[in-house]
């Protein structure tokens, strides 16, 4: 630096440089102590190969590339209980934490939703060197363990294996993962609002779904998939045991199923092509091909560029049709049954995997009642006009005041879960059908969940000449969707549904406060990674 | 009725199955009446005019209870067009055996939807708790056809709750609380203060001490109502009341006493002409 350049240096560059100047000789210092502990590390690997006689209980086997067949079985992190005292084990999980104490090291090894806390000691199976190379491995390397199995006196609160806890003999390690990780699993299970009282790091959501790998690993993110796996499992087996059977439909489709508005436009050789929006036609058509009762899991794409707690621009439909004798409530009984036998499958296969959940986000239970209650939409108005809402007899329900119907339905009913029956037929698609004692009205209903909803769905038109009026009514384009009202041409039985978002549904039942918590890997208009 | 295949009917055919339709009402209205007639001899009001046997609507043109109230407006509030919908929350350990039977009495008065719920907080509810409402309504379908909404939800309580209007009344606990609030729908407490609070503390002595009491406080309350069935024909008086039928329940429920005194078994009897309590039978030991 010249002399001129430094008198014409405001003091802010002064400062600057100053912090400059000390930042460099802290990195200095770090430097030093850093090539101070490398030797000694050195120091310490050459005297551990000079006298250790553990050499062969530790360390890092060539990779796995399937060179042998071992016999050795590894026993699972959640069997380890009292019974298996005394046992020699094999196990393999990932290092949680360690914290090495003097002659000592304290490991929690944890595998997927379950951990346990295993103790490595310098005695006769242990040489220190062993000891030293088990704190050192990284957190969420991959160890194999051979250990055994010792009954605690005290429980360890710390663990979800409180009874037990594991000597380890050997310990190798499989896949070492870098040492720095892009954000510490701790941190990412911890309630809110209990870090900062704490002074301790927490996790945002965007920094937890660009690290969706890691973010998984945490205990809260294995319980709310496995509930999720859940859902579609009871979904699926209870409607089967009703006589459903699941159709596949096409996702690349050729027309907007449900209006023009919010469908994405894909690219199809020399002309385009649209996402599906619902499987609704295509569930329809099988209806008309005398399937009679069909559902369909799969990915629905939805391109509004709605960025809230509860849309997402693809997830997964869990979709309904099925033909009736002679009323529609035949499907809403259907329906609600299917979801009263998901909740209660839930609650009574899933309590470890709610419970998980709920120590982060603390929720009240899901309630439900059986048969599950339906109001119709004047009774909601009713309520709601009590509440001291204003609103018109055929106005569609507005977000809050459809949050606040929840909560006077919950007061009254004590239930999470209702159906609200005869919607004003203005508001709902034109294949609605009108309900036949007041035209105002239509045969179509909502289900909601914790005040929100999550399922829509109606009877629809299966008569040609009436789908044509109502097409018409709404200004839609016959031509457009001629293949569509074609479909009702041939004889088409009556017929109602609907569709639930599997993501909303796990979000609500578990009380959790945005949706991209419940998606693996979420897709919203400003996110299209990982 | 029979159906014709082009959807015809012959006028004449019409005319004749007209006639028999009211032919047979006419049986069964004579029917009724001679039922009604035949249980006035042991019911203590011999002057009952029981043309339709069960009903307690038509009990009595002399006296006002059950007939003087029919305005729901009045008694609920202004009508917003929609279900007035009452929600009772019961733990099925105890039926609610009085509420079942003021339920089959709205039933015959107003258009009721009665509609049987199970809570998530309880597993396995006994099927007779189910249907103990009565069949589902045939019109069920259609909410806005009813005056009343009874809706019955078996749940995990530890008193039995009723919520009826959550914008302006607190939930009311008890099931005596919750059968004045019912009877009340069917006819007004007698306007004597005496008599009214007489009717009350009936309703209290039932629930507290024959339902809950020990051995001694059974029998206690068995010597007071064989005292006072001595001077009256009711418990309050003339007139059939809901203090009848809240210690009704309680003595059957219970258990059978070794040795009920003679007028409680005379009144047993009679309460059992009204026809009133079928309904809870199926719950009785």
């Amino acid at each position: 630096m010249t002399k001129d350049e430094v008198q014409g240096a405001t003091e802010e560059e002064q400062a600057q440089s100053k912090k400059g100047l000390k930042k460099q000789q802290k990195e200095a210092e770090k430097a030093a102590k850093k090539a101070e502990k490398q030797s000694k590390l050195a120091a310490d690997q050459q005297g551990s190969e000079e006298d250790d006689f553990a050499k062969d209980r530790y360390g890092v086997p060539p990779m796995i590339q399937s060179q042998q067949k071992l016999d050795r079985v590894l026993v699972r992190v959640e069997d380890l209980s009292p019974e298996k005292a005394d046992q020699l084990i094999w196990l393999r999980a990932r290092v949680h934490t360690s914290r090495a104490k003097g002659k000592q090291c304290f490991l929690v090894l944890r595998q997927q939703q379950f951990n346990v806390q295993a103790l490595v000691a310098v005695g006769d199976r242990a040489s220190k060197q062993m000891v030293k190379f088990a704190a050192n491995i990284t957190k969420e390397s991959i160890v194999d363990v051979e250990a055994s199995v010792r009954k605690v006196e005290q429980k360890i609160e710390s663990c979800t294996q409180q009874d037990v806890e594991l000597h380890i003999e050997r310990i190798f390690v499989i896949s070492q993962s870098e040492a720095r990780l892009p954000l510490q699993l701790e941190d990412a299970v911890r309630p809110d609002g209990e870090g900062e009282e704490e002074g301790r790091a927490t996790v945002n959501q965007d920094t937890k779904l660009d690290n969706r790998v890691i973010d998984l690993r945490t205990t809260t993110s294995q319980a709310i998939f496995r509930v999720q796996s859940g859902v579609c499992k009871l979904f699926r087996d209870t409607l089967t045991n009703k006589g459903f059977v699941e159709i596949q439909t096409p996702k690349i489709i050729s027309a907007a199923s449900e209006g023009g508005a919010n469908v994405f436009t894909v690219s199809y050789f020399k002309t385009s092509a649209y996402l599906a929006q619902s499987p609704q036609l295509y569930k329809q058509m099988c209806i008309c091909a005398d399937f009679d009762k069909v559902f369909c899991v799969g990915p629905v794409f939805r391109a509004e560029d709605s960025n809230t707690h509860r849309h997402l621009t693809e997830f997964v439909g869990l979709d309904i049709e099925m033909a009736f004798s002679y009323h529609y409530h035949e499907v809403i009984d259907s329906i609600t049954d299917t979801m009263v036998q998901i909740f209660k499958g839930l609650r009574d296969n899933f309590q470890t995997e709610i419970l998980t959940v709920n120590k982060q986000y603390p929720s009240e239970p899901f309630k439900f009642l059986e048969p599950t209650l339906r109001l119709e939409y004047t009774e909601a108005l009713a309520m709601l006009h009590q509440a001291g809402v204003e609103m018109g007899d055929e106005e569609d329900l507005s977000t809050p005041n459809e949050k606040l119907l929840g909560r006077l339905v919950k007061e009254k009913y004590d239930t999470d879960f209702y159906v609200l029956d005869k919607y004003p037929l203005a508001v709902r698609p034109f294949y609605t059908m009108p309900d036949p004692n007041n035209a105002k009205y239509s045969n179509s209903y909502d289900m909601f969940m914790r005040g929100e909803e999550i399922l829509s769905g109606a009877q629809r038109v299966h008569d040609a000449q009436l789908l044509t009026e109502r097409a018409m009514h709404h200004q839609i384009d016959l031509e457009k969707i001629k293949s569509y009202i074609d479909s009702f041409r041939y004889g088409a039985p009556p017929h109602g549904g609907g569709g639930i978002g599997l993501e909303r549904v796990c979000m609500l039942y578990l009380g959790l406060h945005n949706i991209r918590q419940t998606s693996m890997f979420p897709r919203d208009p400003k996110r299209l990674t990982p | 009725m029979s159906m014709y295949q082009n959807g015809e009917v012959d006028p004449a055919v019409k005319a004749l199955e007209a006639r028999q339709d009211e032919i047979l009402r006419k049986l069964y209205d004579l029917k009724a009446a001679v039922d009604g007639l035949a249980k006035t001899v042991t019911t203590p009001d011999a002057d009952l005019d029981l043309t339709v046997s069960s009903s307690l609507s038509s009990q009595s043109p002399s006296s006002t209870t059950f007939t003087g109230v029919t305005n729901l407006d009045t008694l609920l509030g202004k009508d917003l067009g929609a279900l007035r919908d009452i929600v009772i929350n019961a733990n099925p350990a105890q039926p609610p055996l009085t509420l079942m039977v003021l339920h089959s009495v709205l039933c015959q008065r107003y258009r009721v939807l009665s509609t049987v719920h199970v809570h998530s907080s309880v597993s396995n509810v006994p099927p007779q708790l189910l249907s103990c409402l009565g069949p589902r309504h045939a019109d069920s379908y259609a909410r806005q056809m009813f005056q009343l909404g009874v809706t019955l939800i078996w749940k995990d309580v530890p008193k039995l709750q009723m919520k009826f209007s959550v914008q302006n009344m607190c939930p009311i606990e008890g099931e005596a609380n919750v059968a004045r609030f019912l009877f009340k729908l069917l006819s007004p407490y007698p306007s004597d203060a005496a008599l009214a609070t007489l009717v009350d503390s009936w309703v209290d002595m039932a629930f507290f001490q024959l339902a809950e009491g020990s051995a001694k406080e059974r029998a206690a309350v068995l010597r007071a109502l064989n005292s006072a069935l001595g001077r009256s024909p009711w418990l309050a008086g003339q007139e059939f009341s809901l203090a009848d039928m809240a210690c009704y329940c309680c003595v059957l429920q219970s258990g059978p006493a070794s040795s009920t005194p003679s007028n409680v078994q005379r009144w047993l009897k009679s309460c059992e002409n009204l026809g009133h309590f079928s309904p809870a039978k199926p719950f009785l030991q």
